[in-house]
């Protein structure tokens, strides 16, 4: 079976400015996976390039072995959630409701089952349908586009930074949520973020991105203690794993909070 | 198409030039196109434009904007080469009618030239005059009140910028299921219609946002007096004038 989505030694340039020059990696369905790197590494672009937003000027983007050459950005977006780094782009109604709903009603949904979708929506994220969106505050307005994004149900979820602006409750909820996706409805998922925190606690795996070059590519657990890599891409590595790595052998399995006083209390026996 | 205003950098002779100069002497040059009927004439002077924006380093930009000017004049190239019907005719249908005839081209090529020859100075002028040098001088030299120089600038300075968010937001729908990406155009231009809200709330927003910043940093205290750069008319301002003026005598004597 084709994979989820397909980086053929993609070359992308703005104009004469070259940003990826060949980028080539693979994510299953299934996955969770974070995309790093310092700013301007060209994190946004790559996700432009996966619904088709960008195409490649070599080399191929594929989904579920679909070309994104051939198909339509429109008709990609059945499988493929799009969450922006600017949630204000995509907001378009004056009802969080009718935002909500307008998604699927261009997809063709039956008025009853938007509703009753639209419904469960509004509760997980904790909405109000009469919330006028451009009124809200901006981690209301990155919820509601979120919200908006995950109402499809689609296959591969594409979020780039998706918790920026939102607080710590906010920000769990959402992840728990998107995991709870993964985890359930086997929902590929590729992740933008600067918060190694978050990828740390999330992600199965990290691609670390740096002047539009994989520097890394691995389980979350190794990319995390690769201080090299890390720092070679300019990404402040989790407190806990750099931590861990001071203290060598004994603490080689701390990532987390519980890991450490784990073995902080076995050191003191 | 929002480019077509932009600065292309550089240090020629036209660049150096006194703003205010350069805005005059576009004038005088569309007068120039104005003032004149005959052919060869508007011929010589679109000549002259170029060579001039050969020599000022603008060349490729000049070759662009013509062909954009081109793209608009080609209704009117159709209309004149369809009413325009006497002189020889060629092209002559089965029936014995002419497709066009020999005043239809000239009339064409008159007009087109006419219209291009006024309107590619001005395009010009802006490829060689900052924005800020432009309203600088204006309220340095002519006393215009800063607020409706700013005003202007201002709004120069938004068509770019609008384009790019109105892309924006399209990407943001196409990625979200609407068919912006499809072929049939009225289906599309319908589609629009929705995403004139969000495109009017960013763009309430970043006026309303532009406007506390300049407050906030002192807009209104500003005075004529202001700006750090001179705006000092010299010696190669006045040949330019000079020159233009020469060439107007000539056209309204001789042309
Ligand atoms: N529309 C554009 N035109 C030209 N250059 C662009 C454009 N968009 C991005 N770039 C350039 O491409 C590079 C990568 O940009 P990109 O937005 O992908 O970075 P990023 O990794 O998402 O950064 P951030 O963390 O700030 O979101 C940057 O150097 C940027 O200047
Ligand atoms: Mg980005």
């Amino acid at each position: 079976m084709a994979a989820m989505l397909e980086f053929d030694h993609v070359h992308f340039g703005y104009g004469r400015a070259v940003i990826l020059p060949d980028l080539s990696f693979t994510i299953e369905k299934g996955d969770m996976v974070a995309l790093i790197g310092a700013n301007g590494a060209g994190k946004s672009t790559v996700s432009r390039l996966c619904n088709g937003l960008l195409l490649p000027s070599k080399g191929h983007v594929r989904v579920t072995g679909m070309d994104t050459k051939k198909v339509r950005t429109s008709a990609l977006a059945r499988k493929i959630g799009f969450l922006f780094q600017n949630p204000d782009r995509q907001i378009c109604k004056n009802t969080v409701y009718d935002e909500l709903a307008f998604g699927l009603q261009v997809q063709g949904v039956s008025e009853a089952e938007q509703k009753e979708r639209v419904e469960k929506a509004l509760e997980t994220f904790h909405l109000d349908p009469k919330w006028e969106p451009f009124t809200r505050s901006r981690g209301e307005r990155q919820r509601i586009a979120l919200a908006s994004v995950l109402i499809h149900e689609p296959e591969l979820i594409i979020l780039d930074e998706p918790t920026t602006g939102l607080d710590y409750r906010e920000c769990t909820e959402i992840m728990e949520y998107v995991t709870a996706l993964n985890r359930e409805k086997q929902t590929t998922v590729l992740m933008v973020s600067h918060d190694m925190e978050l990828v740390q606690s999330y992600a199965k795996r990290v691609l670390v991105l740096s002047g539009g070059q994989l520097l890394g590519d691995g389980p979350v657990r190794q990319i995390m203690k690769d201080e090299q890599t890390l720092h070679a891409a300019k990404v402040m590595p989790a407190q806990i794993p750099a931590l861990a790595l001071r203290f060598g052998d004994t603490f080689s399995d701390v990532y987390t909070v519980a890991d450490m006083v784990a073995a902080l209390e076995k050191e003191r026996g | 198409m929002g480019n077509i205003l932009e600065f292309v950098p550089g240090d020629s002779f036209l660049h150096r030039l006194n703003p205010i100069t350069k805005i005059v002497l576009a004038f005088l040059f569309c007068i120039c196109s104005l003032l004149s009927n005959n052919l060869l004439i508007q011929v010589g002077l679109l000549a002259f434009l170029m060579i001039i924006a050969f020599a000022a380093g603008i060349g490729e930009k000049a070759m662009g904007l013509l062909r954009t000017l081109l793209f608009f004049c080609i209704l009117m190239i159709i209309l004149q080469l369809i009413f325009m019907r006497g002189g020889v005719g060629y092209l002559v249908l089965p029936g014995g009618f002419p497709l066009v005839t020999s005043d239809g081209l000239y009339y064409a090529a008159l007009f087109t030239l006419r219209i291009i020859n006024a309107t590619l100075p001005l395009l010009m002028m802006f490829a060689i005059t900052q924005m800020n040098d432009l309203t600088n001088a204006m309220v340095n030299r002519l006393h215009v009140p800063y607020r409706y120089m700013f005003i202007l600038t201002t709004a120069f300075r938004f068509i770019p910028i609008l384009a790019g968010e109105f892309h924006d937001i399209m990407d943001a729908q196409k990625a979200r299921g609407v068919e912006f990406d499809t072929r049939n155009i009225f289906k599309k231009i319908g589609l629009i219609v929705p995403l004139c809200v969000p495109l009017l709330v960013s763009s309430v927003k970043k006026v309303d946002s532009g406007a506390v910043s300049a407050q906030v940093r002192g807009f209104s205290l500003r005075t004529r007096g202001a700006g750090y750069k001179a705006y000092p008319f010299r010696l190669g301002d006045l040949l330019a004038l000079l020159l233009l003026a020469a060439m107007i005598v000539l056209l309204v004597f001789f042309g």
